[in-house]
């Protein structure tokens, strides 16, 4: 299947002690220390005043990392915007490396170290792209399918995924529930030794 | 890649000419891509399509310690001056009078969540501005939005902006008559126009229904309408007080009256030969005194008003001048809900709140104005699907943005207020003080614009939450002063007209630099923007808030009865009103108080390294070069046309490129030469062919007679090979073209 325009992961904080305000030196600095070694980081866009929303942005020329609020469900958000290559599987499997290297950024990092924890037992997964994958059950059925392939290697045999019933102008989104997820360590390498296995 | 695109899939519900001028620039795209098309050109025509440039795109940061390289990937391709194509930038989205229906908000939202940072921000005009978005994304995202009718075209660069209206404007209880259709007719009609592509600056008009409100702000403008009504015979005749040359920017202009009464049907003529005479005499070297308000000021307005009415005079009739005047007793909006009344309904104090500031009563009995008062002018993409909701289901297409960066929906049926109330506040959107002390306006300064010196937005968010939190307790005589913050002198977001208004620079201390704003007291919002405030200094940014208590308390002390607060530092002076900021104008040493040396809402240690070139006003492009790009533009979708078998439609590009060519030869001797190819061609044989100004030192005639030869013998039915060899002699007619452009100089002389 062709890899979506922009795609978007959420983990969500299963426990916080800091406001978003804290996010914005410590973005700072991962801009200054390119922290992302793959990624180029550009700037931090704040958004806090809006209610509900993506509160903070650490934009970046690929992807942007986001503290997400929506719902009132607060979480990082990673939001692949570029270089997802052509086809779904790999695309996913990118987003979601991408995505566990910045939960482990931000679980580890200096000044947020013991503050918060990201929890990998669920996370909603976006396709934004309305013209390959229209929030229909068309584009749905077969989206669905392969993330249940790519994301159930990782996550454990319990994990599943469930079409977010969402409005139709929204993108297709999904919601992984892995109940016996492993820890974010674990996930890496498990994500690891796919790619190896794969790429051989 | 997707084998699907929004060109085929929209083909059908875009606009043919908007779905044109989108291939076009694709084209210029591809163009530039490829090094065949002058950086300055490319700059003005992405200008000129509302995608403008953002900071950083230099690929230059400075981190707080020193200034970086952004690795960007092709770090030598650049879409402008000193621009790097990958930088992300900023797309601004045309709303004439603020206009917007729940159909356009649906894919607003779609395109600022695919595109951007799923952001929309309300500008001081009434757009929609979209941020951190690829140049390579923006012509799918032109071409959805051109399905549901929006077009970016004319948005930035040294064109004809926004053209803007007061939001009340037709439910007002206090205007001459509604001035939404003339503002509406008034952007159809030069949006693309031939005579304002010549201009050295940019170019704002406004229209307004009442002279004493603030309505449509129309002093401050390059061309202001005020709507009048006189007797004429017995019958009541509509038109406008004209006004021009106004204007904010580093020096603020007060608008002069053009003329005291333009009947209805001579608005758009008159419009026209402005701008003809702007496009003649203003300023184009110098972009800093390039706006119209300089040229009115060096000539006087008597003179101008003098060489607008001759210019009028050589001006070949336009039926648009008065078609639209048949259109105007049909216009009118309709509520989707029966008028009602709000009467024994239960109502929750917080809905007293919001009802007291957010809710206007129109003239029309059993309806009011609603405002949604957005923070810093932001909404998601998720508010704003749900927004569109609310709308179909209270006032269908009755939406309107604001110069106050908030949206307004009117036509809400009185009874259905409480409920709305409740469906907004569910949204995130129903905050009350509309228009209050709290409801504070910025510019993007720092956060996102090249010429920003101090974070506005960091600085407003600051004061918004600061004063909400006492807004209860705030004293009536403050509540509904006006707060108004630039990033810097450039004035877009509107300070000096405002009571207090900020605008960003900077002091030095020691080895740093610090963060300030200029206060500015005293400016005012009402009577259209009747006057500008005083500058009385500048304080450190992290001081404002209590220099906005300060300057408050001290009016509620001093204040005499009834005395608004222009009236009072007017009393006071200048020099007793800088005594009252005078306290927070020491500047500390950094190692005392080194929170003073960063922004708000930004740790890094401040720094002036990231301020770049502003594209404000563009690069200003000859007007020979602007519209060769197009033809060459053209000739380059022949050829994709013809890699896509398509000979027919290679064959007709191919020749409208020479067209093209040849009228904008024409167009440096002869403005008014029209779009009928027959006069296009008649006029380049006579000015440039039969003079042999067109001849080649070798081949003499040759490239032009291409274009005689395929405009008197169209081809009935192209192939592969005769398009082929039609997009070659097209190519060396357009060279030659530029050959014979800067042999002659290219100066546009009117034909009078």
């Amino acid at each position: 299947m062709i890899a979506p325009q922009r795609l978007s992961l959420k983990f969500y904080f299963a426990d916080i002690s800091v406001d978003v305000e804290a996010f914005i030196p410590v973005f700072h600095r991962w801009i200054r220390e390119h922290v992302v070694s793959n990624e180029l980081l550009l700037d931090v866009a704040d958004y806090k005043h809006i209610l509900d929303g993506p509160a903070l942005f650490l934009i970046g020329h690929t992807a942007d990392y986001v503290i997400d609020m929506t719902d009132g469900k607060p979480g990082l958000q990673y939001v692949r915007k570029r270089e997802l290559g052509t086809d779904l599987s790999k695309a996913l499997e990118m987003t979601l490396s991408q995505a566990l290297n910045g939960v482990k950024l931000m679980e580890t990092d200096v000044e947020l170290r013991g503050k918060l924890k990201l929890g990998a037992d669920a996370a909603t997964i976006a396709f934004v792209d309305r013209l390959n994958y229209p929030n229909n059950d068309t584009g749905a059925e077969s989206a669905q399918a392969q993330l249940s392939d790519s994301l159930g290697a990782v996550f454990g045999v319990d994990a599943s995924i469930t079409r977010v019933d969402n409005d139709p102008r929204e993108p297709l989104t999904f919601e992984l529930h892995a109940p016996s997820a492993p820890d974010v360590d674990t996930l890496i390498n498990r994500l690891q030794a796919r790619k190896a296995l794969c790429g051989q | 890649m997707s084998n699907i695109s929004w060109k085929e899939i929209l083909l059908e519900e875009m606009p043919a000419d908007l779905a044109h001028e989108v291939d076009i620039f694709e084209g210029q795209m591809e163009l530039m891509g490829q090094g065949k098309l002058d950086e300055k050109v490319f700059a003005e025509t992405r200008l000129r399509r509302g995608i403008y440039g953002q900071r950083y795109d230099n690929g230059q940061r400075h981190d707080g310690f020193e200034s970086r390289d952004l690795a960007f990937e092709e770090s030598e391709r650049i879409k402008g001056p000193d621009t790097l194509w990958h930088a992300p930038g900023m797309q601004r989205i045309k709303v004439p009078f603020g206009g917007l229906t729940p159909d356009q908000l649906d894919v607003l939202a779609q395109v600022a969540d695919e595109y951007s940072d799923s952001i929309l921000h309300v500008t001081t005009r009434q757009d929609i501005q979209l941020h951190f978005v690829h140049i390579e994304d923006t012509p799918d995202l032109m071409r959805r939005l051109a399905s549901v009718g929006i077009t970016t075209r004319e948005a930035c660069g040294n064109s004809v902006r926004n053209v803007t209206c007061c939001h009340l404007a037709g439910v007002c209880r206090t205007e001459v008559f509604d001035a939404t259709p003339y503002a509406d007719a008034f952007a159809q009609f030069l949006l693309g126009h031939d005579d304002v592509q010549d201009f050295g600056r940019k170019f704002k008009p406004a229209f307004s229904g009442c002279e004493n409100e603030a309505c449509g702000l129309v002093m401050m403008h390059d061309l202001g309408y005020l709507a009048q009504v006189r007797e004429v015979d017995g019958k009541q005749q509509r038109g406008f007080k004209v006004f021009v040359g106004g204007g904010l920017g580093t020096v603020p202009h007060q608008a002069k009256v053009l003329s005291e009464f333009t009947p209805e049907d001579e608005i758009l003529p008159q419009a026209q030969a402005v701008a003809r005479v702007f496009a003649r005499l203003g300023e184009k070297r110098n972009r800093n005194r390039a706006r119209i308000k300089f040229l009115v000021a060096k000539v006087g307005i008597e003179e101008f008003s003098r060489l607008v009415e001759e210019e009028r005079k050589t001006l070949p009739h336009d039926d648009r001048w008065s078609a639209y005047l048949d259109t105007l007793a049909h216009y009118e909006e309709k509520p989707t809900r029966p008028p009602t009344f709000l009467n024994g309904q239960v109502r929750l104090s917080a809905f007293n709140r919001w009802f007291e500031t957010n809710v206007y009563k129109q003239r029309q009995e059993g309806y009011s104005v609603v405002t949604v008062n957005l923070p810093l002018g932001d909404l998601t993409s998720k508010q704003t699907w749900a927004l569109a909701d609310v709308a179909r289901k209270y006032v269908g297409d009755n939406v309107r943005t604001t110069v106050e960066q908030n949206i307004i929906l009117r036509w809400v049926s009185d009874a259905d207020l409480p409920l709305l109330y409740e469906e907004l506040t569910a949204l995130g959107l129903g905050d009350p003080g509309a228009g209050t002390i709290v409801d504070i306006t910025a510019c993007p300064g720092t956060d996102t614009c090249k010429l920003g010196i101090a974070s506005s937005r960091g600085l407003a968010a600051e004061l918004r939450t600061r004063l909400t939190t006492k807004s209860a307790s705030l004293p009536d005589a403050i509540k509904d002063l006006k707060i108004k913050i630039s990033g810097c002198f450039n004035s877009c977001g509107q300070h000096h007209v405002a009571d207090i208004g900020f605008f960003g620079n900077s002091r030095r201390s020691g080895n740093f630099k610090m963060p300030h704003f200029q206060v500015v007291l005293g400016g005012r919002w009402r009577d259209n923007a009747g006057s500008y405030g005083l500058a009385v200094g500048a304080v450190p940014s992290k001081t404002v808030p209590e220099v906005v208590d300060t300057i408050t308390n001290r009016y509620v002390d001093e204040r005499a009865k009834g005395e608004s607060f222009q009236e009072w530092i007017g009393r006071i002076g200048k020099k007793q009103a800088r005594s009252l900021i005078q306290p927070f104008m020491q500047l500390p040493a950094f190692e005392r108080q080194p929170e003073f040396f960063s922004d708000w809402g930004d740790p890094r240690v401040f720094s002036l390294g990231d301020i770049g070139i502003g594209e404000c006003a563009g690069e200003v492009v000859s007007l020979f070069s602007m519209e060769i790009a197009t033809a060459e533009s053209e000739a380059f979708e022949a050829q994709v046309a013809l890699d896509e078998s398509d000979p027919t439609r290679a064959d007709a590009l191919a020749y409208s490129a020479m067209v093209k060519a040849a009228r904008a030869l024409v167009r440096t001797q002869f403005l008014d030469v029209g779009d009928d190819p027959n006069r296009i061609v008649q006029e380049f044989k006579t000015r440039f062919f039969d003079t042999e100004l067109f001849f080649d030192q070798y081949a003499k005639g040759k490239f032009g007679q291409y274009l005689f030869e395929r405009h008197q013998s169209p081809n009935q039915n192209p192939d592969i090979d005769s398009a082929h060899r039609l997009i070659e002699e097209s190519l060396l007619f357009i060279e030659a073209t530029h050959v014979c452009e800067s042999k002659v100089g290219g100066n546009v002389l009117i034909e009078l």
